[in-house]
C-alpha cells in the first residue's frame, strides 16, 4: 500500500512570481492544494502611523511608495481628500495634467501586469514588448515630474510643475502609437492556444462572491458588475470624457485579462480627449494657505486606481498633521479571495490565479 | 489548431529587424530630462540658515547648523555645517522646493553606490563640489 501524507510548502516570500515579498503556506496533497494561508507584512512600513507625525505635503512622497506601479493615483487620492476637507478649487490646467498623468500611470500599470502575467505563465517575450511601451510612459512622467516611479508630482491644490514644452504633443503622439502596439499584443498573445488553455476557467468566482469579498477594479468588473468610480462617482474632471467601463462575464482569469487590456484602450481615449481639451495656460496651484491645516472633522474619498478602489480617510483635529490617516488599499482587499480560489487547484495554477489578481505588495502591506 | 501560435510568431519576427532600444549604460551616460531629481548641490554662500529644508524633509535626513555672520555690520547667520544622510534621503525634491534662495538644488547625478554606509553621509564640502549636470529649472 502507498502511504500518502500532506505536505507543507512555502511559496515565497522571495519568489519572483509573488511579485514582491508575499508568502503563501500551502498544504498539498500531491499536486493539489488543500489549504492556502497567505502571510503578509514583509513590506510593512507603517505609512499610516508615520503620517501622523508628518505635514500633508510630506506625506505625498510616502504615498508614492504604496502602489509603486501607479503612484500618480496615490498622490491624487491624498491630495483629493485634503482638498475635499478644505474646499480647495483646483485650476483647470492642473486638473487636466492630473488626469493625463493618472491615465498614463494606469496604462503603465496594466502593461506591467500584462507583461509579468505572461512571464509567470512562461512566455518571456510579451514582457519585453510591454516594458518597451512602459518605458516610453515612464520617460514622459519623468520629464514632467522628475521621477521615474516616485513622482511626488501632485500637491494639495494642484500640481508641482507645468508640463514642459512639447510634452502634451508627445502624449498626443503616444496615443496612436500605443493603439498600434495593442493590436500587436492581441496578435502575440490573445489568440495563443497555450495561453487560452492556461487562463480559461481558472480562478472563477461569481458576482456575489466578488461583492462579498469587496473586490474592486478589474477583479470586480470581470464578473459583470459595471462599477467604475470614474463613471459612477465622477471625481476630478472625468465626467467630461467619453469612455466605457469595461466588463466581462465569466469571472475567470481570462475575463480579467480581457478587462485589463481593454481598459488600456479606454485610458487612451481619455488621454486623447484630455490632451485636446487642456487649456493652453493656467495656474498650477489654486488658492492654498501657506500652512495646510484641514478643519476639524473627517473626510473619506475614493477613486479608481488601476487595481481598484483606493480610498483615503483623514481625521483631522485642526493641526498641520492628520490625527489619523487611513488608506483603503485595493490590492489588500483583492488579495483576500485568494485562499478560497486556490483550494482544490493544481499547484501549477497557483501562479496563474495569483497573477490574475494583480497585487502590488507595497500596497498590500502599506 | 495552432493558428494563434503562428500569428504570435509573425509578430516576434516582425520585431526582429527593429532598432535596438537598450542603452549602452554605463559606458555611455544615460540621457535624463532636466527635471530629474538627483543628488543635491548645495551653495553655502546662498544659504541663509532658515531651516526650512530640514523642517520639510519627510525623512529628517538634513542636519544643519549656522553661526553668526563674521562681518559685524551684517545681520543674519551663515551656514556652518550642512549634512545630508543619503541612507535615508528619498530625493523627493521638497528641500529644493521650499528653499527661498535656491541654495539647494537638484542635479542629474544619481550614482550613489558606496562601499560603506558611512560614506553615504555627505557633508557641506561634498555637496558644494557636486556641481555637474545641474538642474536648470528649479522653481515651478
Amino acid at each position: 500500500m502507498i502511504r500518502t501524507e500532506e505536505m507543507l510548502l512555502n511559496v515565497g516570500p522571495q519568489h519572483p512570481s509573488t511579485h514582491g515579498v508575499f508568502r503563501l503556506v500551502l498544504k498539498l496533497d500531491g499536486e493539489m492544494i488543500i489549504e492556502a494561508t497567505p502571510v503578509i507584512g514583509y513590506l510593512h512600513r507603517g505609512t499610516e502611523k508615520l503620517a501622523e507625525n508628518l505635514q500633508f505635503t510630506q506625506i505625498i512622497p510616502y504615498t508614492d511608495r504604496m502602489d509603486y506601479l501607479a503612484a500618480m493615483t496615490n498622490n491624487y487620492v491624498l491630495c483629493h481628500a485634503v482638498e475635499t476637507m478644505m474646499n480647495i478649487e483646483i485650476p483647470e490646467r492642473a486638473e487636466y495634467l492630473r488626469v493625463i498623468t493618472m491615465e498614463l500611470g494606469r496604462i503603465a500599470s496594466h502593461l506591467v501586469w500584462w507583461g509579468t502575467y505572461l512571464l509567470d505563465l512562461g512566455a518571456t517575450s510579451p514582457f519585453l514588448y510591454a516594458f518597451r511601451e512602459r518605458e516610453m510612459i515612464i520617460n514622459l512622467l519623468n520629464e514632467i515630474s522628475g521621477g521615474r516611479l516616485t513622482f511626488n508630482y501632485m500637491r494639495v491644490g494642484g500640481v508641482k510643475w507645468d508640463a514642459p514644452e512639447g510634452w502634451i504633443e508627445k502624449v498626443k503622439e503616444f496615443v496612436p502609437y500605443m493603439r498600434e502596439q495593442l493590436k500587436g499584443y492581441d496578435q502575440l498573445v490573445t489568440g495563443n492556444e497555450i495561453f487560452l488553455n492556461r487562463v480559461k476557467g481558472i480562478g472563477v468566482y461569481t458576482k456575489e462572491e466578488a461583492l462579498n469579498y469587496s473586490l474592486s477594479g478589474a477583479n470586480l468588473r470581470c464578473t459583470g458588475v459595471k462599477w467604475d468610480l470614474r463613471k459612477d462617482e465622477p471625481y476630478s474632471i472625468y465626467d467630461r470624457f467619453e469612455f466605457d467601463s469595461i466588463t466581462a462575464e465569466t469571472g475567470d482569469a481570462w475575463a480579467r485579462y480581457q478587462v485589463r487590456l481593454q481598459e488600456i484602450e479606454e485610458s487612451l481615449k481619455i488621454l486623447e480627449q484630455a490632451a485636446d481639451q487642456i487649456p493652453a495656460q493656467g495656474d498650477m496651484i489654486g488658492k492654498v494657505p501657506k500652512i495646510i491645516k484641514p478643519p476639524q472633522g473627517e473626510a473619506f474619498v475614493r477613486i479608481e486606481s488601476p487595481r481598484g478602489e483606493i480610498g483615503c480617510f483623514i481625521a483631522s483635529d485642526g493641526k498641520k498633521e492628520p490625527y489619523r490617516l487611513k488608506f483603503r488599499r485595493p490590492s489588500f482587499y483583492n488579495l483576500q479571495i485568494l485562499p478560497k480560489l486556490l483550494v482544490g487547484q493544481n499547484m501549477a495554477n497557483l501562479i496563474a490565479i495569483l497573477g490574475a489578481i494583480d497585487i502590488v505588495l507595497g500596497e498590500v502591506d502599506g | 489548431m495552432m493558428l494563434g501560435l503562428a500569428k504570435g510568431l509573425t509578430y516576434t519576427l516582425k520585431n526582429l529587424t527593429k532598432k535596438k532600444l537598450t542603452y549602452d549604460y554605463p559606458n555611455e551616460p544615460l540621457p535624463l530630462p532636466d527635471r530629474f531629481r538627483g543628488i543635491q548641490k548645495f551653495y553655502p554662500e546662498k544659504c541663509i540658515v532658515c531651516n526650512q529644508c530640514a523642517n520639510i524633509c519627510p525623512t529628517d535626513c538634513i542636519t544643519l547648523t549656522g553661526k553668526k555672520h563674521p562681518d559685524p555690520k551684517k545681520r543674519g547667520k551663515i551656514i556652518e555645517t550642512y549634512d545630508i544622510n543619503f541612507e535615508i534621503c528619498i530625493l523627493c525634491d521638497l528641500c529644493t522646493e521650499v528653499c527661498p534662495t535656491e541654495a539647494i538644488i537638484m542635479t542629474n547625478n544619481f550614482e550613489l553606490a558606496e562601499y560603506s554606509r558611512d560614506e553615504l553621509f555627505k557633508d557641506l564640502q561634498w555637496l558644494d563640489e557636486n556641481d555637474q549636470n545641474l538642474r536648470k529649472e528649479n522653481k515651478a
